[in-house]
Formats: structure tokens, sequence, C-alpha cells
């Protein structure tokens, strides 16, 4: 952020002060919601979570930039994906895409090719599950892992949901007139994939019911082997597991191989979402200033910086002659699919149900309901919290 | 009878002493207390159209809260997290302590600061410190010993998170409730005591004669402190199990916190306060007439 602070200053003539927000995203977001919502938050600001923009676009928080950006040069060669993803319910543009977080699932090359289970591309569910019951059987390691629970917060929403119900029977969560339809069919398949990890031991449950749920499986499982594919981003390869890990595998990009997530019946899905997207303060002293400065965010230069801090994916196709982001091999050939991203039509009351998935989830590693049970859990959650219209 | 002018004045003095108190009282307490009232009869959000255009709601929040099985849970919760930790826990180790400490211990000083010493903790650090110390795996401290012993190891807050949570606030009020046990213990004449002996009581019939009837008083005092001050208890365990898992440990606090600020459900967090809050007035006023004190 620093060359990019320096540069806006320098180009604006205005000083700049920046503040640091507390993790994780959970706490980050109350925060900067609490001020806001009292009139004093910074001018320009990023999210965590492609999934609260449309609820702040909604509170009156985020100035729309539609005009600005769509004049501004550099967002031609923004890939399509974060163009749309950017896009908000009302067709008005707020936020800056200029990093786009890709998932999809990861798993142990070298564990597999030792015990002879093969590293093909699973390509339905059934061939998934059937492969993680391999891994259980040939390794006693769990096979794979969807985040979920309350504490991994809107993870269990972003992380793990949004991969499952894309290639659901209902691919979608919202309907042409905003509303949420949760009591669709592949919300309740999707739920059941859970159970099905949970009750037949595939996935960890004991460590996602604790307070920071990442830690073991993602920073001590994966890295010993005793976890063997799990959903995850093209950050993983830099900061879960690789340089700059605490417990980095050697070899990362070797040993650790990619799988799209299959769709129900068929078809790959990679998930594509905004990483940190900026926006402008509504309520800001100097809007248009602010705008100004948000359109610098925007550069390849900031862009390929920031992939190399948090391993994103620059938004901008320019980055691929970047010289910088060249020597960032991890993320190259991620930033090459980057264009087929999948993602989920946004709407308001995304932030509800990425709790009520959250809370549906956590009942289910409790092992207290069913799918359909889980199913219900989210769908009074989002009832009870946006009202009985809110959904389907 | 009118008041004489020196009693007038003695009145505006007195006025004017407490006026600054008084105004802070109204400007964060009472008035923000009045606030949350209002907030809990209307759908108020940090986030979404309600953030925008908050609307009035009547009872709606209410009646959702009563049919909410985790708000039962937290209130569950919070009885039992109060019971064993500020009634039975803090209560007996520090009146064990206060009473230990009045005799002519070797080690006193040392003792006391002992007792002392989780206080001078953070509460964050203090739960992460116990985090170290309960977590599962072969480092954590409290299974280093019990598999010294021989015995199973495991993951401590998962598999027995409110007792833990209960042995870590314990560990933490004991010495607030020794300070309190003290002063009170202090006031009984030690020629009754004397007496007693010279009748040949016992030590046990001098504690539940003499000891526990006279300190009464203190220990209505410190119930209803405690008691409040835990139904109050946030951040150690937010920091040692932010509520979990599911939701074992979800204090009425920390449910508060999780609709408000997680949630982003202000009204509806507004009236699980209004309810925590007459809870706690209602014990107040039970200790209160337990002790027969005027409040």
């Amino acid at each position: 952020m620093k060359s990019t602070v320096e540069r806006i200053e320098k180009k604006l003539g205005v000083k700049i002060e920046v503040v640091e927000y507390p993790a994780p995203d959970k706490d980050y977001l109350s925060k900067l919601l609490t001020e806001l919502g009292a009139g004093n938050g910074p001018d320009l600001f990023s999210m965590p979570s492609t999934a609260a923009v449309a609820d702040m676009v909604d509170a009156g928080y985020l100035a729309p930039i539609t005009t600005e950006i769509n004049a501004w040069d550099g967002y031609k060669n923004f890939y399509d994906v974060a163009k749309k993803l950017a896009v908000s319910p009302d067709g008005e543009t707020y936020v800056m895409p200029y990093m786009l977080g890709i998932q999809e699932n990861y798993y142990r090359k070298d564990v597999l090719e030792k015990v002879g289970i093969s590293t093909e591309q699973p390509k339905t569910w059934d061939d998934l599950i059937a492969r993680a019951e391999e891994i259980k059987t040939k390794t006693g390691a769990y096979g794979l892992l969807f985040p979920a629970g309350v504490s991994w917060g809107s993870g269990a929403f972003d992380e793990g949901f949004q991969h499952l119900i894309v290639g659901s029977k209902t691919p979608q969560i919202v309907t042409d007139d905003g509303k949420l339809d949760l009591n669709g069919e592949g919300v309740k398949d999707v739920f059941n994939v859970y159970k099905t990890l949970i009750d037949k031991d595939l996935m960890p449950v004991q460590p996602l019911l604790g307070p920071e749920p990442w830690v073991v499986p993602k920073y001590e499982l994966f890295p010993a082997g005793k976890l063997v594919a799990t959903t995850c981003g093209s950050w993983c390869y830099i900061f879960d597991w690789g340089r700059e890990s605490k417990n980095p595998i050697p070899d990362v990009t070797k040993v650790v191989g990619t799988w799209t997530v299959p769709g129900q019946t068929g078809g790959q899905f990679v998930l594509a979402n905004l990483a940190a997207p900026w926006a402008v303060n509504a309520k800001s002293a100097n809007v248009e200033l602010a705008k100004k400065a948000l359109l610098e965010i925007g550069s390849v230069e900031t862009q390929v910086s920031y992939a190399a801090r948090i391993g994103n994916i620059p938004s901008n196709k320019d980055a691929a002659s970047d010289p910088e982001f060249q020597k960032l091999t991890e993320l190259v050939p991620i930033y090459a699919a980057a264009e087929k991203g999948t993602f989920l039509k946004q709407a308001a009351g995304f932030g509800t149900v990425a709790e009520g998935v959250a809370r549906a989830t956590d009942a289910l590693l409790r092992k207290e309901v069913d799918a359909a049970g889980a199913q219900k859990i989210l769908v009074d959650y989002v009832k009870e919290t946006l009202g009985e219209d809110a959904v389907k | 009878m009118a008041k004489t002018l020196q009693e007038r004045r003695a009145e505006r003095q007195l006025m004017i002493v407490l006026l600054p108190s008084l105004l802070l009282l109204v400007a964060f307490v009472i008035y923000p207390a009045i606030y949350s009232v209002y907030l809990s009869f209307t759908n108020e959000a940090l986030t979404g159209a309600a953030a925008r255009a908050p609307r009035f709601v009547g009872w709606r929040n209410y009646t959702r809260l009563f049919n909410d099985a985790k708000f039962w849970n937290a209130l569950f919760v919070t009885f039992v997290f109060v019971l064993g930790a500020a009634i039975i826990g803090q209560f007996v180790l520090g009146l064990v302590s206060a009473i230990a400490l009045r005799r002519r211990l070797v080690f006193r000083t040392v003792f006391s600061s002992i007792i002392l010493l989780p206080n001078a903790a953070p509460e964050v650090v203090a739960g992460f410190m116990w985090i170290s110390m309960l977590a599962g795996g072969d480092h954590a401290t409290l299974s280093r010993f019990v598999f010294f012993f021989g015995l199973p190891t495991a993951d401590w807050l998962q598999v027995f998170p409110l007792a833990m949570i209960i042995v870590v606030n314990t560990w933490r009020g004991i010495a607030t409730a020794m300070i309190l046990l003290t002063a009170g213990l202090s006031t009984i004449p030690q020629e009754i005591y004397e007496a007693a002996r010279m009748d040949g009581a016992t030590p046990a019939q001098m504690f539940r004669r003499i000891t526990l009837p006279l300190m009464m008083p203190t220990i209505l005092l410190y119930m209803l402190i405690s008691t409040v001050s835990t139904i109050a208890v946030f951040g150690l365990v937010y920091a040692l199990t932010r509520g979990g898992p599911g939701g074992a440990t979800e204090l009425i606090s920390i449910y508060i916190y999780n609709q408000s600020f997680t949630a982003y459900q202000l009204g509806y967090g507004a009236a699980v306060v209004v309810i925590a809050l007459l809870v706690s007035l209602l014990l107040g006023i039970a200790y209160a007439r337990a002790a027969k004190v005027e409040i």
C-alpha cells in the first residue's frame, strides 16, 4: 500500500492517513460497519468479502462509481468476471474490483501418488466423496475439507458452501426479483455433502468447533499430510503452505495440486470473488477526490504489489506482462484460469445468508441435524433476521 | 419545620458535589439504558436497508427472542457459569484464602501475591495464555501434566468447554472475593472467638455459628457484585472460546455481541440487553432483600 499511497499523495496533492483495522474478517467488518453507521468511517476502505457489498449499498454507505470507473482507461482490460462481480443488484458499480480471489480444491499430490490413488480431476460430487473415502481407507488421513461452522465466520459461506451450490441443481440463490431462494433442492443437497463427509469421518470436525478453526486443518493437518484435500484460494500457495507460511510444504506447487470443484452431476467450477474490494464512503468529506484516489488503487502496479502481499489474482489482464508479477510463479498459472471463474449472483442479505450457512453447518458438525434440518436452520435464520418477505 | 439557612446551604453544597456524578450517570448509564429500550422496539441494523431506514417493529424482537432456542441456551449457560464461577468457585476459594491469610502463615506475603496475580494480566492476554494451557496436542500444559500421570490427554476447551471457562473465571476472580471477604472477616471481634473457644466450641462450630452469620452482610454484598459482574463477563470467555463449541459457552454477553456485531441486528441485540438488564435488576433486588439493605 505504501507505494500506492505515495503515488496518490503526489498526484492528487493530498495527505493520506492509513489506518489498519483488526483481523479476522468478522472483527474488521464489525468495526467498519460501526464507524460507517456512526457517520465517521474512512473516506476509502476495503471490504473483506463480496457478500458484504450489496448490504452496504442498501445501507447507503457506498458512493456509486459507475460513471468514473467506466470512463477510466484502466478498466478496459479488467477481466469480465471482475467487472460483473463489481456490479450491484441495482445495476450500479460501487467497488473497485482490483483483485480476484480464485478458489478451488487443493490436494496433496505426493500423498495420493505414494499410495496409488488417482490424481485425476473428480467429475461429480459422488466421485469427489468416493476419492475422499479412498484416501481415508488407504492413508487414514482426512480426505476432504469444506470450511464450516460458526467459528469460521463468513468463510463457511465464501470458502465452503459457495463451491458446492454453484454446481448444484439450483446453482443460484437469488430470484430475478431479488428474493433469496434458499428452499431449493440444491441447498439441501449441498448440506447432504457436508453430512456425508462428517458422518463418514472424512473431514476434521473437532477443530472446526474451536475459536480459530482454520489453524489445525490448514496449518497443521494439511502440511503434515493428515488432511489430503481442502478448498482454498491462490493465497494458500504463498501463505498457508508456501514461502510465507510458518509451516511451509517444500516444493509446494509440485506436491500440492489443484482440482476444480466438480458439479453435482458434472461440470467443473472455479470460484471467483472480489478480494478485498475498495469503495468510497458515501459520507466522505470529498467524495470526488476519494473516487480519484480509488482509481489509483486500481492500477496494475498496486494490483501486482497486492498479489505479492496477499496472494490474490490481479483483475487487470495487463498484469500478465508485468515483470514483477511474473516473479510470482505460484500465481501465474492460476491467473490464466481467472476468466473462467464462476460466482453467485449477489443480493442484499448475503451477509445474513453467510451467517445462516455458518449456523446450519455448525449444527451438522455437531451431528444435531440432517441435511433438511440444516436447510431449515438456514431458512429460519434468514427469515427471522430479514423478514418473511426476503425469502422465496 | 422550616430548614435553617445552614441546612439549606449544606443541601446546596451537596447538590453541587453530586452534580458531576449525576451528569455522568445520566450520560453514560441512564440515557444508554433508555436508548436500548427504544432500540429494542426497532429493526435497527448495522448494514442492509434497516441501517438506512430503521422502523418500529413493536414486540417482534421480543417474540423472536422468546422463541429462539439459542437465547434460552445462552441464559442457561450464563446461569451455570455464574453459579459455578462466582457463587461456588470464587466465593469458596476466596473465603478459604481470606481465612488462611488471617493466620500466621510462613509464606503469607507470597501466597497473597500469588492470589492477586491473575488480576495483573489483561483479560485477552489471560485468555490466550489459558488457551495454550488447555489446548489439545502433546505440548499443552494440562495435557502434559495429565500425560505424566498416565491419563489420556484431550483438547480441554473442546471436551469440557463450560467447565473450563468456569475454572478460568474462578482463577481470575479469587482475589476480588478474597479482598472483600477479608474486609468482612476483620469486622468480627476476636473476643467472640475467644469466648467460644473457652466454651469448648470446635473450629467447625465457630465457623458455622460465628463466622458465617456475622459475615452474612458481606457475603451477600459480595454475591451481588460478583453475580452482576459475572453476568457481564465477555472478554475472557470470548478470547477463550468465542462462545463455542456449538454455543456451549455462549454466555448472554457473547450472544448479545453476536447478534449485534456479527449478525448486525442492533434492534434484536438491544432486546436481549433489556432482558439481561431485567435479570440483573431482579437478582440485585433479591440479594438486597436477603441482606435487608435499602437500595
